[in-house]
């Protein structure tokens, strides 16, 4: 599955418009993507939710599957726009803690550019 | 093990009068007294005294001849020895279809176990309503989805067992928080009530120390309106009031209640939280201490073969108060540290401040030592590390369990911001990365790494159910139960389990199999007794190496454990390192060193555990 990016150039962030649905079936793709990206030193993410109405815990794994490696690189997973139900599950898992959510795609890209 | 054996038969059902009674020596009666004084005042400790001496004769009349004679020969400088090995598990972890829970564990625990592991830890075994068992309904019944107090008993004759005091609070389905909603004036003391969330002030809320991020208080509708109380855990779990002596009259009953039921070990559940106090932190205060100190007391007395453990997720100096001056307090404390230093090495191919911190790990005395676990049905707790790791260095490591597909639980700091507190993950998924392209064996061999330091490190191992088997995350329950710390609780089924570890390419047998024979070598080692002195050897920051000596100084065992995925070889300066020379035998490898210009060379493989024995007939020879 290819999953539909943008780059940003001048910030070096990259948006990801994730599915529908983010589970088992495409968590292992979503993460070797994001393995990827990360070895070619992208390491500010934004993964756009908007149009994901389902994720288990594949999918959530996947999410964070290079926290560590992107904020020790100045970078960072950020989530934009997750709609009730992704909410709910990250709150749930306590990594609503952790990561960082904003309300739109703009608001997650522009965070990157305030000292956070 | 025949203790044991003999143990579950020194209780008699009913208590028999027509025996003297006990007699409580003048000593002992001050020594409590002055405790009850120091807790709740000279007249209150004149009411009460009565009542506690009368619980320990109704204990004593229940134990046979037989038990009180083998309590008076008891040894309490050789309670621990290097057999004694902690399986730490659910009641009902492991089920098979018209099986009691109880019975299952005993089976499988009996079939592959009981040569290595000589105690189980049956975590909350009682009726509950929340938290896997935690939020105790009834304190002296068995679950009847588990089974009875007979099979209880029935491991009991091939293990000693360690129960759970889960002291700090009841389930609000309790029938004396339910007595409380009914306003029966007999329990409106026994719980820390407030009639408006106003009566506690900020200043004093921020003070409180929380494991949680929940609210402090809960509301309950009573017979009179509604009442808040403190419930540090959950809304489910009621803290008990122990500024009332009537509620830790009750809890030495219970705990009298647990020996004669079984009990060789008691862990003091969340005891860091037993004593409420505005204006203080409310966490490990004095009257904590004083509290255990007084349990102590009373099990000296009347069965000094059991031993107290405290479960404090603390800062590393605060639990190992909880061994008071080693002779008045817990005798195992759980070391908390150890767990998230050692995945702290592991993590960063670098054991420098594990082998700083075991330098400084002081010997207890010859009748407490420390509980060295990695995993528990809990998370792998922080709060420990808190003074010893970084705040960076902690984030990243919690960031790091994250991408193994753990979860991280919070705690509320009470100025409006939380920190992590424990990382849910299984032990083996925290050492090793499922993603990451690398052999299975690699893997397994690393698992073992870790789990060595526990085994090696003075005091007495403790393992995890799923520890044993190398069990991976389960996510997926997480979801299922809304708990993180599901992701280490799953049921298995006993058909399942069997196979997996009867099939030898299975990481559940191999895991098995690699970590039993470790303790295999352990138990026959008197140089791994629990009170025989340790030093730690720096040697380079990629080895942990810690040298143990038997009490009688005639055997030595030098553990040396490669924390890399790198081969790494070492020679090491015998007289620089103060060490015996001679020949030594790896006793897991069977290989032989020989000393060459009083140096000793080794070379490891990556994550290769040595332990070298000397012996004096090698010296002499």
């Amino acid at each position: 599955m290819n999953f539909e990016t943008k780059e940003f150039a001048e910030s070096e962030i990259v948006l990801i418009n994730l599915p529908t649905r983010v589970a088992a079936e495409i968590s292992e793709e979503l993460k070797k993507f994001i393995k990827e990206l990360v070895e070619r030193k992208n390491y500010k993410l934004v993964m756009n939710l908007s149009q994901t109405n389902f994720m288990d815990s594949s999918g959530l794994g996947a999410l964070v599957s290079k926290i560590a490696v992107t904020r020790s690189n100045q970078g960072d997973v950020r989530l934009a726009n997750p709609r009730e139900y992704i909410r709910n599950l990250l709150e749930l898992t306590h990594l609503d803690q952790i990561i960082k959510i904003y309300p739109s795609v703009k608001e997650a890209v522009n965070s990157f550019e305030v000292k956070s | 093990m025949r203790l044991a054996e003999e143990a579950s038969q020194f209780h008699y059902l009913q208590p028999d009068y027509d025996r003297p009674l006990l007699e409580i020596p003048a000593e002992l009666e001050q020594k409590v007294k002055i405790k009850l004084k120091q807790l709740y005042g000279e007249e209150a400790c004149e009411k009460w005294y009565p009542e506690l001496a009368r619980i320990c004769k109704v204990y004593y009349a229940y134990k046979s001849p037989q038990m009180i004679s083998w309590d008076q020969k008891f040894d309490s400088s050789n309670r621990f020895d290097q057999q004694d090995v902690i399986l730490i598990t659910y009641g009902d972890l492991i089920h098979q279809e018209g099986e009691m829970p109880l019975h299952t564990m005993r089976e499988v625990c009996h079939r592959y176990f009981h040569d290595v592991f000589n105690t189980l830890h049956i975590l909350p075994f009682y009726p509950y309503s929340s938290d896997r068992g935690f939020a105790v309904m009834d304190f002296e019944e068995v679950d009847p989805h588990l089974g009875t107090w007979e099979d209880i008993l029935d491991l009991k004759r091939e293990f000693k067992l360690m129960f759970d005091g889960v002291l700090n609070h009841v389930s609000s389905k309790n029938k004396w928080f339910q007595e409380f909603l009914n306003q029966n004036p007999a329990y409106l003391d026994f719980f820390t009530v407030f009639s408006t969330r106003e009566t506690i002030s900020p200043d004093h809320l921020k003070l409180i120390v929380r494991p949680r991020t929940s609210d402090i208080l809960s509301t309950y509708s009573t017979l009179n309106g509604k009442r808040m109380v403190w419930t540090t855990f959950s809304a489910d779990q009621i803290d008990l009031n122990f500024n009332n002596p009537e509620v830790l009259i009750k809890m030495v009953e219970i705990l009298l209640t647990y020996i004669r039921r079984g009990a060789d070990m008691i862990r003091l559940d969340a005891v860091t939280y037993l004593w409420e106090e505005l204006g203080t932190s409310c966490a490990h205060l004095e009257q904590n201490h004083i509290a255990i100190q007084l349990f102590r007391d009373i099990l000296d007395l009347v069965a000094p073969h059991v031993a107290l453990i405290t479960e404090t997720n603390v800062p590393h100096q605060d639990n190992i108060k909880y061994f008071g001056d080693g002779s008045n307090e817990a005798q195992m404390v759980y070391n908390f540290a150890l767990p998230p230093l050692v995945l702290h090495a592991f993590q960063n191919a670098d054991a420098s401040i594990l082998t700083a911190w075991a330098s400084n790990l002081p010997p207890i005395s010859n009748q407490a030592t420390y509980f060295n676990f990695l995993d528990s049905h809990d998370g792998i707790g922080v709060m420990a590390v808190k003074d010893i790791l970084s705040p960076q260095e902690i984030e990243k490591m919690a960031l790091r369990v994250l991408e193994h597909g753990g979860y991280i639980s919070y705690k509320d700091n009470g100025d409006g911001t939380k920190s992590p507190y424990e990382l849910n993950i299984t032990w083996y998924s925290a050492i090793n990365n499922e993603d990451a392209e690398e052999s299975q064996e690699l893997q397994i061999n690393r698992y073992i790494a870790s789990r060595s330091v526990a085994l090696v490190l003075i005091g007495v191992p403790g393992i995890y159910f799923h520890g044993l088997l190398g069990s991976k995350n389960d996510a997926e329950l997480v979801i299922e139960q809304e708990s993180t710390r599901s992701i280490n609780r799953k049921n298995i089924d006993k058909a399942e389990l069997i196979k997996a570890l009867e099939n030898p390419a299975s990481t559940t047998a191999q895991v098995t199999h690699d970590l039993m024979q470790l303790i295999k070598i352990r138990i026959k080692e008197k140089a791994f007794h629990p009170n025989a002195p340790q030093r730690v050897l720096n040697l380079s920051r990629h080895l942990f190496s810690l040298l143990r000596i038997s009490t009688d100084g005639d055997e030595q065992i030098l553990t040396i454990l490669n924390i890399t995925a790198e081969e790494q070889s070492i020679k090491i300066s015998l007289p620089y390192h103060q060490l015996s020379f001679g020949r030594c035998i790896d006793l897991i490898n069977h290989r032989e060193y020989v000393v060459r210009d009083m140096s000793l060379e080794i070379a490891f493989k990556p994550y290769q555990v040595i332990w070298l024995k000397y012996r004096t007939e090698y010296e002499n020879g």
